[in-house]
């Protein structure tokens, strides 16, 4: 056979050869088989001596168009499986992407808590800012500044934690006492009053403490978050529009308000605010004992005997007041069974906010 | 307070539906809690006759009885009741009916025996409050009548929510009043002097009152001659409406006018007082030593020394304002009364009813003040009754006893203050009309009005409560709202205030739960824990506790954590991460008030989460799906808190954080430190020992961890200055130093650091290594070590001599070997 033929013959085999190798080594082992220094194409070569002169070049010829026939096809076939073996790689990686993701929760705020930083954050919009009092009060601050008469059932002992009052051992022993555990955050607007000049505009977010047994709506200790406005011209109309805007704020625009008169010592005139019952929309139903509304909070113009206590001049300032129990907000707006959920730690309760 | 709706119609023209008037009562600060339609619900009731009445074989206390309720056969009914008799008419529920409290009356087997139908009282027809036995009717009610028809019970009852400050709402007439002026309509009251005959009052008894402070005032009538009986139906009703039991003919009428008039009365049987001179004499003055009285009830109490009394010359005949006594009881032999009507002092009678827990419409009342100024016309309203219905003769004169006459509060009323005080203009003479429709009497209706308020409307002293009084009835509804002018003012919270809500907000990024426990806690929890006091420390103790578990105030929150820890894995849940911030309490000798510091509390328990598919894939670990346990992460040590603390650390911008072994008895020796920022000491964290857990009930192991707020806020850094971000690349070295056990890791990393020159960027432990080639009582620690220039790129050969020459200095520094050294 002569040279030229047995090119092509080779050529033949190794054009099947490329078109049949199945990864990239397998096509490479294919090009040094018949392109290497000792491949094929060579060894068919080295007969290129015994050839008369003149038929030498035609022999170069073919032998070059061979070798980049080859190398082309090689290329080809290169191309064709790396594309083959980057759509198994990603077929490969396929996920089932309805497995979890990878994470670590974080953990969540207490449902009372968070309550709480709305209510300050919808008064700190409104530019109050938020104040603190001790837990453990004087009776004057809980009651008598406050302008609760001495005789008033609130203080007995059976309304109010008394705590041992240790001034002195005298004292300590008869156990009496006027240190207690406040009832409500209004002590705080005194104290604030007492230290601050108004204009005031005052949140006071806290724990109260009654001497409630647990069951599904009370706990011996609650929280309330109380306010405090005093400045020249305020008016009930200013109270008004306050808490109506609290109330839309809190509940939803598409809630109805409404004021009511009612009575508390430290506010004259006092009311309480009602929002339109969520689940009936005002017709009446179980869950707002069929009235269409629910108490959110009592509030009030500051009483002037109350100013007189803490020393601020009723003739240039007047004042107003709120309080509301975010135990009770909780209950409403989140359908809460049973208060007492709320202090037992259990993490399935605290993970549901 | 029970207001019938027939009955205030009588007093005042209730011009409007009953939703209307609920309403309108509702937004004039009288609360309408509930509205009772009376006769509603008693379709299938019916008059009945019990026709027999025999034991149940079967039990003691059921009686079987046959009734005839007009429709043939006698039914057969077992009853419990025990306050009737054969031929009783009384009200019966027939098979079907659904009574007003929800109960449906069904054919029944009560031991054995078979009943079909029920005999009811009067609060199950929801006509009182009486469950005590059936009501039994008067015998000309004709059996088979519909009860509804026959009691004409289509009454609607509101009851009101009454506020402290009106006593004179807890009458029909204070409600009439107040029911008119809010309507805009008028009201009439009943009243007037009783025709009087007979020896005069004073001639048959006097009164004394030995301290005017604690009785103001105190009247008294005879009545003589009554005949004591049932009360005429209309009576009956009314009392029975009002919410009390219709008893005879005299006891009815005192609360009739009580409900009536707001005055409780008490009416004794005149012959059973002892006497002086031949009168009977009354004396009103506190309890003596030893002193004891029989109640109406039959109870004997002692009394305590500032108890006020109603006495005789022979001694106590009455709790003033509270409850009579059973010896001076009218009863049915009774033939002359003698009627008081008296002003009690709200605090000794509202002392006096919670000590002897005796809560009665009477007392309710003088608690909340009764108007010494109303006694006469309410003595003289029962004493004409008494006349009409008992055939009694009212003996000429009271008996008046008021040393210091109330007289009426006399105010100005600017209308500027209502503009200040509302922020709405209110015309003078609209404002005026309210105050005089509720009762005031008003001069000079101009820019200032001059007001003279009735003595029973006690709450109104000053200008401001006229205030209140005119914008309640004007309408609180009509208030146009704004929003305060406040040109001063500047709203947010304090610099502690924003660093308490990013304390709590790194807590929940490092997964830990907010939770909140009682601030209350048992004194037993400190030894438990072992926690020891300061000389002169102590708790703040309660003095009234509701329980020991919650008799004092919590001085730390780890035990409250502790119980919640508890509570998770009792209920199977063991994977526990929580945090609490709040106050903890401790006072001393010589404090009033007790200290309150606000602590961040966190306990650890179980893994940091569940296993998840993901886990063993990174771990290596497929287990041919074998128990999931088995996947689940590491369980949590002592290194889980603190990291959470470096975390914190790293948030609030801390510097000097270090923690240091100390004797904290609650927590596990070897695993438990103080934690210190800047120096100080501002916390504890660590493994929570065996025994402490043991004593809360909760499952090792338990990391836990409490600093104080305070020190971390201060400890903040609010600003931290710009570093630069690296430029040029790093050499990094890791090294293994070998150490005796007992050299700390902060010991060798000092060492490092101070050897480390000025191109050591940065020194981090990877690895902790004991075991095969190293020596019993020593460990392996691998560092990475990394060198940098702020201004050039490092090479190899330029780090090597530093880093050998530092590996030098630590190893003698430490007592350190070279663990194959890269
Ligand atoms: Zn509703």
């Amino acid at each position: 056979m002569g040279i030229i033929e047995q090119l092509h013959q080779m050529k033949g085999q190794a054009l099947e050869r490329i078109s049949a190798a199945q990864d990239l080594s397998g096509l490479d082992a294919t090009r040094v088989e018949f392109l290497g220094k000792k491949g094929s194409l060579t060894s068919i070569l080295r007969g290129l001596g015994s050839l008369p002169a003149d038929e030498r070049p035609m022999v170069g010829k073919v032998s070059n168009e061979v070798r980049v026939e080859l190398e082309s096809a090689i290329d080809t076939r290169r191309e064709e499986l790396r594309t083959m073996e980057l759509e198994a790689k990603v077929a490969s990686d396929a996920v089932d992407v309805t497995l979890p993701g990878r994470v670590r929760m974080p953990g969540r705020e207490h449902l009372i808590e968070r309550i709480t930083r709305e209510v300050v954050e919808i008064f700190v919009g409104l530019g109050y800012r938020v104040a603190e009092g001790p837990e453990v009060e004087l009776a004057y601050y809980n009651f008598t500044a406050l302008n609760t008469p001495e005789a008033h059932p609130a203080r007995s002992a059976s309304d109010t934690f008394y705590v041992r009052d240790l001034s002195s051992a005298e004292v300590s022993a008869t156990g009496e006492s006027d240190v207690l555990l406040r009832t409500h955050t209004s002590p705080a607007q005194v104290r604030v009053m007492e230290a601050q000049k108004p204009p005031i505009y005052i949140v006071v977010p806290g724990k109260v403490y009654r001497p409630d047994a647990p069951d599904p709506s009370h706990l011996p200790q609650f929280t309330q978050v109380e306010g405090l406005v005093v400045d020249e011209g305020i008016t009930f109309a200013d109270l008004k529009g306050t808490l109506e805007h609290f109330c839309h704020e809190m509940f939803g625009y598409d809630r109805k308000t409404r004021i009511r008169p009612h009575f508390f010592p430290f506010t004259e005139p006092s009311a309480e605010v009602d929002v339109s019952c969520g689940i009936c929309a005002g017709a009446g139903c179980r869950f707002c004992g069929n009235t269409g509304w629910l108490e959110i909070l009592g509030c009030g113009m500051v009483d002037p005997n109350v100013f007189g206590y803490a020393g601020v001049d009723t003739e240039r300032y007047t004042g107003f007041a709120f309080g509301m129990g975010v135990e009770r907000i909780a209950a409403l707006k989140y359908g809460l069974p049973d208060l007492r959920m709320l202090v037992e730690g259990d993490m399935r309760f605290l993970r549901q906010f | 307070m029970r207001v019938s709706m027939k009955w205030l119609q009588e007093l005042t023209d209730v011009s409007v539906t009953v939703p209307e008037l609920v309403d309108r009562l509702d937004m004039t600060g009288t609360a309408v809690e509930a509205v009772h339609t009376l006769g509603e619900g008693l379709e299938g009731v019916v008059v009945g006759q019990v026709v027999s009445k025999e034991a149940h074989p079967e039990a003691d206390k059921l009686w079987v009885t046959k009734v005839d309720v007009g429709d043939g056969e006698p039914l057969q009914i077992v009853c419990g009741a025990q306050n009737f008799e054969a031929g009783d008419k009384v009200p019966v529920a027939l098979v079907g009916t659904t009574l007003p409290g929800g109960l449906t009356i069904k054919k029944a087997k009560l031991r054995g025996v078979e009943s079909f139908g029920m005999n009811c009282s009067a609060a199950e027809l929801g006509a009182g409050s009486d469950h005590q036995g059936l009501q039994i009717l008067p015998q000309d009610a004709p059996v088979g009548m519909a009860y509804a028809e026959y009691a004409g019970s289509s009454d609607t009852v509101l009851e009101l929510e009454i506020t402290p400050n009106r006593p004179d709402c807890l009458s029909m007439s204070g409600v009439a009043r107040e029911v008119a002026a809010v309507l805009g309509t008028t009201y009439e009251l009943p009243g007037g002097a009783p025709a009087e005959a007979g020896e005069p009052a004073d001639a048959l008894a006097m009164v004394e009152i030995e301290d005017a402070t604690l009785c103001p005032r105190y009247t008294a009538r005879l009545i003589r001659g009554v005949r004591i009986g049932p009360s005429p139906d209309w009576l009956a009703e009314r009392v029975t409406a009002a919410g009390a039991r219709s008893i005879n003919n005299v006891v009815d009428i005192t609360n009739f006018v009580m409900f009536e008039m707001g005055q409780p009365l008490h009416a004794f049987d005149a012959s059973t007082l002892a006497t002086t001179d031949g009168r009977a004499h009354i004396i009103v003055r506190t309890a003596r030593e030893g002193e004891k009285l029989t109640t109406l009830d039959g109870m004997e109490r002692p009394l305590a020394s500032d108890t006020l009394l109603i006495c005789d010359p022979d001694g106590p005949v009455a709790l003033a304002g509270v409850m009579g006594g059973e010896h001076t009881e009218v009863s049915e032999k009774t033939v002359d009364i003698l009627l008081e009507s008296a002003a009690f002092h709200p605090a000794s009678v509202s002392r006096t009813s919670r000590s002897l827990s005796l809560i009665s419409e009477a007392s309710t009342r003088f608690e909340r003040g009764v108007d010494p100024n109303g006694c006469v016309a309410a003595a003289d309203r029962a004493a004409q009754l008494m006349a009409d219905l008992c055939d009694g003769t009212v003996a000429p004169g009271v008996i008046d006893v008021y040393p210091t006459p109330v007289e009426p509060v006399r105010l100005t009323l600017r209308l500027a203050t209502i503009a200040k005080v509302l922020g709405v203009e209110i015309a003078p003479d609209e404002a005026a009309g309210i105050l005089e429709r509720l009762g005031m009497t008003v001069e000079n209706a101009a820019a200032v009005l001059e007001v003279s308020v009735p003595t029973y409307r006690p709450d109104i002293t000053r200008e401001i409560d006229l205030v209140e009084e005119v914008l309640r009835v004007w309408g609180m509804e009509r208030v146009a709202s704004t929003l305060p002018g406040g040109r001063q003012r500047i709203g947010g919270l304090d610099s502690s205030q924003r660093w308490r809500e990013r304390i709590g907000a790194a807590m929940r990024a490092c997964g830990l739960n907010e939770t909140m426990t009682y601030a209350f806690g048992d004194a037993a929890d400190i030894e438990r824990l072992g926690m020891e006091f300061a000389p002169g420390e102590a708790l703040v103790e309660l003095l009234d506790p509701m329980s020991t578990e919650q008799s004092v105030l919590r001085r730390t929150l780890l035990p409250g954590l502790l119980r919640s820890v508890s509570y998770n894995q009792r209920r199977g849940v063991r994977d526990i991460h929580l945090y609490e911030m709040g106050t903890a309490f401790v006072t001393g000798e010589g404090r009033k008030m007790p200290k309150e510091r606000k602590m961040l509390c966190g306990v650890l328990a179980g893994r940091w989460y569940p296993a998840a598919w993901h886990d063993a894939e990174g771990a290596g670990r497929h287990g041919a799906n074998g128990s999931s346990d088995a996947l689940r992460g590491p369980e949590i040590n002592f290194f889980d808190g603190k990291g959470v603390i470096e975390a914190l650390v790293v948030e609030v911008g801390a510097s000097r954080f270090k923690v240091r072994d100390a004797d904290i008895a609650w927590l596990q020796p070897g695993r438990r430190a103080e934690v210190l920022l800047g120096g100080d000491v501002v916390g504890w964290l660590g493994e929570v020992h065996p025994r402490v857990l043991g004593a809360f009930d909760a499952d090792p192991s338990v990391v836990a961890f409490e600093l104080a707020v305070d020190a971390l806020v201060r400890a903040a850094t609010p600003v931290r200055p710009y570093v630069d971000v690296p430029r040029y690349p790093a050499v990094e070295f890791d090294v293994a130093l070998v150490v005796e056990e007992a050299v700390t890791v902060e010991r060798v990393l000092d060492a490092v650091r101070s050897a480390g020159g000025k191109l050591l960027d940065d020194v981090r432990l990877f690895d902790v290594y004991r075991g095969t080639g190293v020596a019993e009582g020593r460990k392996s620690l691998a560092f990475a070590l990394t060198y940098r220039a702020p201004d050039r790129t490092l090479t190899d050969e330029e780090v090597r001599p530093q880093h050998e020459r530092l590996l030098r200095k630590v190893a003698s520094a430490v007592g350190a070997e070279l663990r194959g050294a890269e």
